[in-house]
């Protein structure tokens, strides 16, 4: 049954390039939360704040507190991560390839961020040529119950996998993007905030042993 | 499951605890949720991340040695993949595609050129490779002791931590931890009554996604050779499990030295062989402090 409804909504997705700004909105805001409701298996989120809590803890303590390369080793696992989730993430919403970074920030937020962590970033801050917006993480379920050490608030980006994980997946989908993170609530910020830059599309390039 | 019997019976009626036990269920579906392939991803990467830190520490102290195995992996997976009977670890279809990626990206080698190396390294730097298996096994062990206190603050009626022994905590580990953290239960729990354990997982999880990629495979290799070229590599990835079985008994008043731990290799039904990793796992647990005080009144 699901099925059916989803690949009318992956029909209806293909036509919405054609799409006004509001109403592409909406319609992915439905199109996430169905799939997080009806084809997602989920975990206890306290179990993951947990799991990642100890990765952060024991890269604390294996690097001496030495921050930036914590930074480092959060980005490059999340990396990893991403550039495979994303094979997960095409083949769960068929979504089509998007025309611009607008439509892009929208699949990120609205679809890709509510599948994997049940949470919507809101767009903001846009540059004038569109090639670079923000995201603001209003709940991040990676933070939960955190709370750092005053020394780890001027240097350590906690939540740094998740720039990692939008890294190598829009790399996967041709999109070399510059992702960071500028402020963060643990560290006394006002806001979470993820800035995230398009630097240039890559050519398709067609792995080897596949046609 | 084969067990029946719950850790709770007596006091309470069947209907009563029948309705707790729903009750129970209903508010861990009320609980807040993430996406269980990403928990999944972010546990197996703990392997690989555990190589990255092991080699970023040696890289000061053994410059030379290491310096030059990173740069072949990195710069020159082709070459990589040469080297003798290659059999890489393959996350299913995206890897080869992430593989020509990263060359662009150059931000870390990918996961299963590490973990190759990894595999290599077991004869070449023992030390080396025990560090990282340790480092897995530590991280295993904390999730353990703190999954114990998330478990402990439930309003599970199945739970009784004052009335424990150690085969109620068995079971609770094969499955409470195992269905929260690997989202299934243990197959099958065996024990002589003294202290030794074998859990047997007929499909760890963690593992299912894995295949081995068999056009790098020369034909002329037989199934055997595969299989064990195969084990060698998943090897790493059992460490994780074993750390967290470790760190759920070091909680429950265990400590370390006092419990061993390993995982093995099994064989499973052939049936039950197809479209997922060929081998079970049986982790063999055994706790050699003189024992249970409970216990030994029996």
């Amino acid at each position: 049954m699901s099925k059916s409804r989803s690949s009318s909504l992956s029909t209806h997705a293909a036509n919405l390039s054609s799409k006004t700004g509001a109403n592409q909105s909406k319609f992915f805001k439905t199109f996430g939360d169905d799939i997080w409701k009806n084809k997602i298996e989920k975990v206890n989120a306290e179990l993951f704040i947990m799991t990642y809590g100890v990765i952060v803890q024991q890269l604390c303590q294996d690097f001496n507190n030495d921050y930036m390369k914590i930074n480092e080793n959060l980005f490059s696992m999340g990396y990893n991560i991403g550039v495979r989730l994303i094979e997960d993430f095409l083949a769960r919403t068929a979504l089509p390839r998007c025309p611009n970074m607008i439509m892009t920030s929208e699949v990120i937020t609205k679809v890709a961020f509510k599948v994997f962590l049940n949470i919507t970033p809101v767009v903001d801050n846009w540059s004038s040529n569109k090639d670079t917006f923000s995201l603001i993480l209003v709940e991040n379920p990676l933070a939960e119950f955190v709370d750092l050490p005053h020394d780890a608030k001027k240097q350590l980006w906690y939540s740094n996998i998740i720039c990692g994980v939008l890294k190598g997946a829009l790399e996967m989908v041709q999109l070399d993007c510059d992702i960071g993170f500028v402020s963060d609530v643990l560290r006394g910020d006002a806001s979470t905030e993820i800035r995230v830059k398009l630097n240039k599309i890559l050519k398709d390039e067609i792995p080897l042993g596949e046609d | 499951m084969p067990h029946q019997q719950r850790y709770n019976n007596g006091s309470m009626t069947n209907n009563e605890a029948i309705e707790r036990q729903r009750q129970y269920e209903m508010f861990q579906e009320s609980l807040p949720k993430v996406n269980k392939i990403l928990f999944q991803m972010i546990l197996n990467e703990i392997i690989p991340l555990s190589v990255r830190i092991e080699n970023q520490l040696t890289q000061g102290n053994e410059f030379q040695n290491d310096t030059k195995l990173d740069t072949l992996g990195d710069s020159s997976f082709d070459k990589a993949s040469d080297l003798d009977n290659i059999t890489k670890l393959k996350d299913l279809s995206i890897n080869a595609k992430a593989n020509s990626e990263t060359h662009l990206g150059n931000i870390s080698s990918p996961d299963d050129v590490l973990i190759y190396k990894l595999s290599q390294s077991v004869d070449e730097n023992e030390n080396k490779y025990n560090n990282i298996l340790k480092r897995i096994r530590d991280i295993g062990i904390k999730i353990g002791t703190k999954l114990v206190n998330l478990l402990i603050f439930t309003n599970n009626i199945n739970l009784n931590f004052k009335e424990m022994d150690l085969l109620l905590i068995m079971k609770f580990i094969c499955r409470d931890v195992w269905k929260h953290v690997f989202g299934k239960q243990i197959d099958n729990l065996k024990t002589n009554h003294r202290g030794t354990f074998y859990l047997t997982d007929l499909e760890y999880p963690l593992l299912q996604s894995f295949c081995i990629e068999t056009n790098t495979i020369p034909s002329q290799l037989n199934e055997e050779f595969i299989l064990n070229k195969e084990s060698k590599l998943v090897e790493p990835f059992l460490e994780l499990p074993v750390g967290i079985i470790k760190g759920v008994l070091l909680s429950l008043g265990y400590p370390l030295d006092e419990v061993i731990c390993l995982a093995t290799f099994i064989d499973k039904p052939k049936e039950r062989i197809k479209n997922s990793f060929p081998k079970g796992i049986s982790f063999h647990v055994q706790i050699t402090k003189s024992f249970l005080p409970q216990q030994q009144k029996q």
